[in-house]
């Protein structure tokens, strides 16, 4: 499940902010300090991440540390989900 | 002397053999080029030509288009330079514009201006070379022949007023329609005179032409040269496209002065191998038109250790008004250098948006009063004159030394969220980082995007992001940065923001080749 939020998160932000350019793009990249986040950005990726993974985030959940990087985004949101039932 | 037309016989009186203009296929001694100019001149007289007609001048830079100017100028007109890599459908708009009924023009550019249609105002067309017999509906052709076989002798009225208009430069207006910019012998003799001595141009320098004549910089290459008995050396428009053939060319001819953009003496730097091969010969480097990124300029000066370097600051309006002698190479962390001191006579304010005067060290707009500020725009005729002071548009600061620092155009002040953004600042950003060549940097709607050109593949989206979050608020940093091969220019050789930006905008592929593509 967190894989798929991840990798549905860093392709995203490459596509969106990177031009498609995903070099030296990693998980635990600090967004705020590589330039890629600011506030106007991060109200658009709340947006992208309430509507792909049919989630309603909460003003506690939206803050520096949870969105410091794909990864800490990635655990937020994964605690965000419907619980899948256990398939086997 | 006090008029550009009465510059060249003094010298073909006492030394007429000396080299006046040494081109690619034709050199012309000082004697030649006084006599061309005259036939040139008793041609335009016998055409019918009226004091204060525009004459377009439109070839290949060479000794011929400058006895052209020379010859329009003492049949008491005025030269207009235009541009060979125009495309007819603006030399159209210039030749309406100003009234061109008479044009001075090579056979091979003539050839597009009779297939697209431009000749409408055009009445007598002269020829700068032999060509088979060539015809034009409604306009007399004048063959090469008939001009060298004109009277050699100077025409009987010549002109005496210093401040009549004496040629036009057209610079793209912000709205798309070239504007005409009215010049005066006054004007152009202020700034030749004042930068030929303050840089000691001598009789025995050589100086390139490597700006094209309708760009200010030849103003000095051409009149500077002339003034002083030099020789004019043209780097012809195909050896300036590439820095192997320009840095080729300033050592097969032993070029002392040069006086061009940044971007042309970069191109020596990237592709001519100037760092390896030098240009022993070069004793004056002169400067203007953009801000030289400062590792380049670095990398330029360690490359000519023998050369004094100077930066040259002013709009076409203006010819020069700034001026800056560097005093050594900058050192690695000096971030910009001072576009100058007041220069060629002209007086300098810097004023707030209400017009009053700022503090020292506090940006405005740079106001230029003084002998080199313009008549004013041709405007169709009108002839709309300079306002005094003329406001540059451009932002400045003031030192405590008294020398001036560039902070960017007015009009490259946009918004971002409700932020100002200098875009300037968010450039100078981007060119400090070590693996870019060059960026520009343009807003489009409420986002801010760079278009850069990495010196390798080594430089990713991400890096460039990351260093300009590291030295800008995070509304200046681009939210948009696009890798490219490189930059649109203009055919003065600066970087083409206005095509840059439609590009852009169009996705065109074609102009903006991404360095690196999405996948790789």
């Amino acid at each position: 499940m967190i894989t798929r939020v991840r990798t549905e998160l860093r392709e995203y932000i490459v596509a969106t902010w990177l031009s498609g350019d995903p070099r030296g793009f990693a998980d635990d990249t600090d967004l705020q300090q590589a330039g890629v986040l600011d506030s106007f950005s991060t109200m658009a990726l709340i947006a992208h991440l309430e509507q792909a993974f049919q989630i309603e985030l909460e003003p506690a959940d939206v803050n520096a540390e949870t969105f410091r990087s794909v990864e800490t985004i990635s655990q937020m949101i994964a605690g965000r989900m419907p619980r899948p039932k256990e398939s086997r | 002397m006090n008029r550009l037309d009465l510059l060249v016989a003094p010298w073909a009186a006492r030394d007429p053999d000396r080299t006046a203009i040494e081109g690619t296929d034709e050199t012309l001694t000082y004697e030649q080029l006084d006599q061309l100019a005259n036939r040139f001149a008793s041609a335009l007289l016998a055409s019918g030509i009226l004091a204060g007609e525009r004459v377009g001048i439109h070839m290949p830079r060479s000794g011929r288009s400058v006895a052209a100017m020379l010859g329009a100028m003492r049949a008491g007109a005025v030269y207009v330079p235009l541009d060979p890599s125009s495309p007819p459908a603006r030399m159209s708009l210039i030749a309406r514009d100003c009234a061109l009924r008479h044009v001075v023009i090579s056979p091979a550019l003539f050839a597009g201006w009779r297939a697209a249609g431009v000749l409408e105002p055009v009445e007598h067309v002269f020829l700068s070379a032999d060509s088979p017999p060539l015809d034009a509906p409604g306009s007399r052709i004048h063959p090469w022949a008939e001009i060298a076989a004109e009277s050699p002798s100077p025409p009987a009225a010549p002109g005496s007023d210093p401040d009549a208009l004496a040629y036009m430069l057209y610079t793209s207006g912000s709205t798309g329609v070239p504007k005409g910019v009215m010049l005066s012998h006054r004007n152009a003799l202020s700034f030749v005179d004042w930068t030929a001595d303050w840089v000691d141009l001598r009789s025995d320098d050589r100086v390139s032409s490597v700006a094209p004549f309708h760009f200010d910089l030849s103003i000095f290459d051409i009149w500077g040269s002339l003034s002083r008995g030099a020789t004019v050396v043209v780097v012809d428009e195909a050896a300036v496209t590439s820095g192997r053939r320009m840095l080729d060319r300033i050592h097969s001819t032993g070029v002392t002065v040069s006086y061009c953009v940044p971007s042309a003496l970069m191109l020596m730097l990237e592709n001519g191998g100037l760092e390896e091969r030098g240009a022993p010969s070069l004793r004056e480097v002169l400067f203007a038109g953009e801000v030289f990124p400062m590792k380049h300029l670095r990398r330029t000066m360690a490359a000519l250790p023998r050369a004094r370097f100077y930066n040259l600051f002013g709009p076409t309006e203006t010819n020069v008004c700034l001026a800056w002698a560097l005093p050594g190479v900058p050192e690695a962390d000096t971030s910009s250098i001072p576009i100058g001191l007041p220069s060629c006579g002209d007086v300098a304010t810097v004023v707030d948006p209400g017009g009053r005067p700022v503090a020292e060290g506090e940006v405005g707009e740079l106001l230029i009063e003084g002998p080199t500020v313009m008549l004013g725009y041709w405007d169709g005729g009108r002839r709309t004159p300079a306002r005094h002071p003329y406001p540059t548009g451009d932002l400045v600061a003031r030192r405590p030394d008294g020398a001036y620092l560039y902070h960017g155009r007015r009009d490259h002040l946009v918004k971002i969220h409700g932020f100002r953004v200098e875009l300037g600042e968010v450039e100078a950003a981007l060119n400090a980082h070590p693996g870019l060549r060059e960026a520009i940097a343009f807003a489009v709607g409420q986002q801010l995007v760079a278009v850069t050109v990495p010196e390798d593949g080594s430089v990713s989206v991400l890096d460039v992001k990351r260093h300009c979050a590291s030295r800008l608020p995070r509304y200046m940093v681009p939210g948009d940065v696009r890798l490219v091969r490189a930059l649109p220019r203009t055919s003065s050789g600066k970087v083409d923001r206005v095509r840059t930006r439609a590009a852009y905008l169009d996705g065109d592929t074609q102009v903006l080749d991404p360095a690196h593509r999405a996948g790789n």
